[in-house]
């Protein structure tokens, strides 16, 4: 079949073949491309992404919760995720207030909607530009309840336990931020957080809950989530990202 | 024949074993698919940095205890003769006859180096991305999380051709013996790489 069998003589002329080191070349080569791109990937990938963001916008929800598509990666700390069930959803808010409430998610929809695009940043590393973001603003919410003098940062707990992370009450009023029940013209999917997720677009991801259940008012800043497992308190997205 | 020296098969199974639970992990934090089903993040994580010093520790201990073995065997992979280099023009029209191999043929030899590359990309970015999650001084290398995700793409379907040709194709699996208990039936070797077969006379 073409193969060497009797392959007894090709011993003679392995003496004095020029031998060259192109193991060393490969591996240098993989080293010095791996290099390369941590100084210039994101630029490198910047100039497929206008075609690969186009190809993004045809391809359904459902598959891009499943395959890395649209940029999004889905981060959470206990399995399962939570579910979303319309009849028993409460949003609380409640602590240092003057008017706890406990809001269902028709109470939800018919307040004041606002809208804004604005790009995700992941601490890890990962951007997601222009998101199409739907929901209400923390003002909104606060002239419902009315804070106390006292209150000073709003803890934001999760449905995924023991998932909060909290912001200074100065923080939830600035322009962009929001409780987002719509991404992209259609419900929070499960996996970005359904119903409502808190969308803080100035700071990185682990700021912006999902699976928003219960917003407490308090005195004292308690550190968040990824805050106790060392992540920055300060999360302001800077030059980094490219924001 | 004997074919794997006992340090060149634990070097081997270190790496094996660590890149497959790398991988495993890695997937689960990347694909979102996996995600839903197995969400903890911490756990997962330190899975994942675990192997991977599981595998740098592994290698050391290794090459510490038989440098000169391991070395001879790093040497072999490194060298390209003539007919290796024949095999590789071989390997991409697929005309006439195979070029002789000696202990490694040219496609061993390549997929060593490649993958010897992608370890230390994979490591210096994914130090990269664990450094910029708590400290904002790394943050400027923007491109770490993309380049490990690109050794992803290459690292995975080469191992999975590495295994195919291991455990599936008929006429190669048998070098899976090699690696687990140490030898081969010299039939194989005369088939598959004639002038190591030859040598060991």
């Amino acid at each position: 079949m073409g193969r060497i069998t009797g392959a007894r003589e090709p011993l003679s002329h392995t003496f004095g073949m020029s031998e060259r080191r192109i193991g060393r070349a490969a591996f240098l080569s993989v080293v010095g491309i791996g290099g390369l791109g941590l100084l210039a990937g994101d630029r490198i990938s910047s100039l497929f992404s206008g075609p690969l963001g186009a190809a993004g916008s045809v391809v359904p929800q459902g598959l891009k919760d499943i395959l890395p598509i649209g940029g999004w990666r889905i981060y959470a700390i206990n399995p399962p995720w939570p579910e979303f069930h319309p009849a028993h959803y409460r949003l609380e808010v409640t602590g240092h207030v003057r008017n706890p409430v406990s809001l269902s998610w028709d109470d939800l929809m018919n307040l004041p909607t606002a809208r804004q695009t604005t790009d995700f940043h992941c601490v890890t590393g990962w951007t997601v530009g222009g998101v199409r973001w739907q929901g209400v603003r923390l003002q909104t919410i606060w002239d419902m309840v009315e804070p106390l003098p006292e209150a000073r940062y709003a803890n934001f707990v999760s449905l995924e336990q023991p998932y909060v992370d909290t912001l200074s009450l100065r923080q939830t009023t600035l322009p962009e931020v929001m409780l987002a029940h719509h991404m992209d013209g259609a419900p929070l999917t499960r996996a970005h957080g359904a119903p409502v997720r808190l969308v803080i677009p100035e700071m990185y991801g682990y700021k912006n809950v999902k699976w928003l259940t219960r917003i407490e008012l308090v005195t004292e800043l308690v550190p968040g989530f990824w805050e106790v497992n060392r992540y920055g308190v300060d999360a302001w997205v800077g030059r980094s990202n490219g924001y | 024949m004997r074919r794997f020296s006992r340090a060149e098969r634990t070097a081997h199974w270190v790496v094996a074993v660590t890149f497959l639970v790398m991988t495993a992990t890695g997937l689960i934090l990347y694909l979102p698919m996996f995600a839903s089903l197995a969400a903890d993040r911490m756990l997962w994580k330190s899975l994942h940095i675990g192997a991977a010093i599981a595998f740098w520790a592994g290698l050391v201990a290794v090459v510490a205890v038989s440098p000169r073995s391991l070395g001879r065997t790093a040497s072999q992979l490194d060298r390209f003769d003539d007919d290796d280099r024949a095999w590789l023009a071989w390997a991409v029209r697929r005309r006439g006859a195979e070029p002789p191999a000696g202990r490694f043929n040219a496609g061993q030899k390549l997929n060593s180096a490649v993958i010897a590359g992608l370890a230390v990309v994979f490591t210096v970015s994914g130090v990269l991305i664990l450094l910029q999650e708590t400290d904002k001084t790394f943050r400027g290398v923007t491109s770490a999380i993309l380049v490990h995700d690109w050794a992803t793409w290459v690292a995975v379907p080469l191992v999975a051709g590495h295994i195919y040709l291991a455990t599936i194709n008929a006429s190669t699996r048998h070098s899976l013996r090699g690696i687990t208990l140490g030898t081969v039936r010299r039939e194989w070797a005369r088939r598959h790489h004639p002038k190591w077969e030859a040598e060991c006379d």
